[in-house]
C-alpha cells in the first residue's frame, strides 16, 4: 500500500480532481494506494510522510525533496488518464 | 452539470481580455448577479492565482479559478465563460485558456459531486473539442443533446 497526497493551491479544487483521476488510474493498474488531498502549504510540511506527491506541474517548485524518498510528480493535464499513467510508470510507482 | 448552468443562465461569452484578472471577474459575474458569491470571493480567487501561479489551468485551454471559499460563498456553484481569444494565465502557452469554469463551495466537501460531474464532462474529448467553438447558450445545448 503506497501513501499518496494530491496537492493544489488551497486543497479543494485541482487537488480533488487529481485525487479522482489518480484513484481511477491506480485502480486500473492494480496499485493499492491511500490518497489524501491538501493545500500546497500543508503538503509541503507533510510530504516526507508520503511516498508520492501529485500536483500541477506549475506547483512542483514548492517542493524541495532532494534528500527525501518522496517522489514529486507534476501533471500538465489533470484530465489526462494517459499522462497520469505514463508518469506513474516513469516514476516507478508501484 | 451543464444543464444546471444553462437553466440558471450561468454561462457567459467574451471576445477577449487585457489581463486574466478581468477574465476571472467577468467569468464570475453570473454568480455575483445571483448572489451565490460576494465580491470578496472574486478577490480571493485572484489572490490565490497571484500567490500560487497558473496552476488553475487544469488542462490545455481549461481554467478553473477558485479559492478556499467559506468567506463570501453563499451557494456551492459553478459558472462558465468561453473567451474567443485565449486568456494568458502565465508565461507559457500551456497556461492559455479559452474555457473558464469558476468554482465556489460553501465548505471543503459540498462541491465534490459538482466537481466530479464537471470533470466527467470535460474529460469527454468530443465535448472538450467543441466547447471552444460555441458562441451562445443554444450551441452549448446542442453539444449536450448529441450526448
Amino acid at each position: 500500500m503506497i501513501k499518496v497526497v494530491a496537492a493544489c493551491g488551497n486543497g479543494m479544487g485541482s487537488s480533488q480532481i487529481i485525487k479522482m483521476k489518480i484513484d481511477k488510474v491506480f485502480k486500473k493498474l492494480g496499485i493499492q494506494a491511500t490518497i489524501d488531498h491538501m493545500s500546497v502549504g500543508e503538503a509541503r510540511s507533510a510530504a516526507s510522510s508520503y511516498d508520492v506527491v501529485f500536483c500541477s506541474a506549475s506547483l512542483v517548485d514548492n517542493f524541495s525533496c532532494k534528500n527525501s524518498r518522496t517522489k514529486i510528480v507534476g501533471l500538465v493535464n489533470l484530465l489526462s488518464d494517459v499522462e497520469i499513467e505514463d508518469k506513474i510508470k516513469e516514476n516507478n510507482i508501484l | 452539470m451543464f444543464k444546471d448552468l444553462i437553466e440558471k443562465k450561468r454561462v457567459g461569452f467574451a471576445e477577449g481580455f487585457d489581463c486574466w484578472e478581468d477574465a476571472v471577474r467577468a467569468a464570475a459575474q453570473p454568480l455575483l448577479r445571483d448572489k451565490a458569491i460576494a465580491e470578496c470571493y472574486v478577490d480571493a480567487m485572484i489572490e490565490c492565482i497571484k500567490k500560487f501561479g497558473p496552476y488553475i489551468v487544469i488542462a490545455p485551454d481549461v481554467a478553473m479559478p477558485h479559492a478556499q471559499g467559506v468567506n463570501g460563498v453563499k451557494e456551492t456553484s459553478i459558472s462558465f465563460m468561453k473567451v474567443d481569444r485565449p486568456v494568458r494565465f502565465g508565461e507559457s502557452k500551456e497556461h492559455d485558456a479559452r474555457l473558464i469554469f469558476v468554482l465556489a463551495s460553501v465548505d471543503n466537501d459540498s462541491h465534490l459531486d459538482m466537481l466530479q460531474a464537471l470533470v466527467a464532462a470535460i474529460s469527454d474529448e468530443d465535448i472538450l473539442a467543441q466547447l471552444p467553438t460555441i458562441t451562445c447558450i443554444g450551441d452549448l445545448q446542442k453539444i449536450l443533446l448529441q450526448k
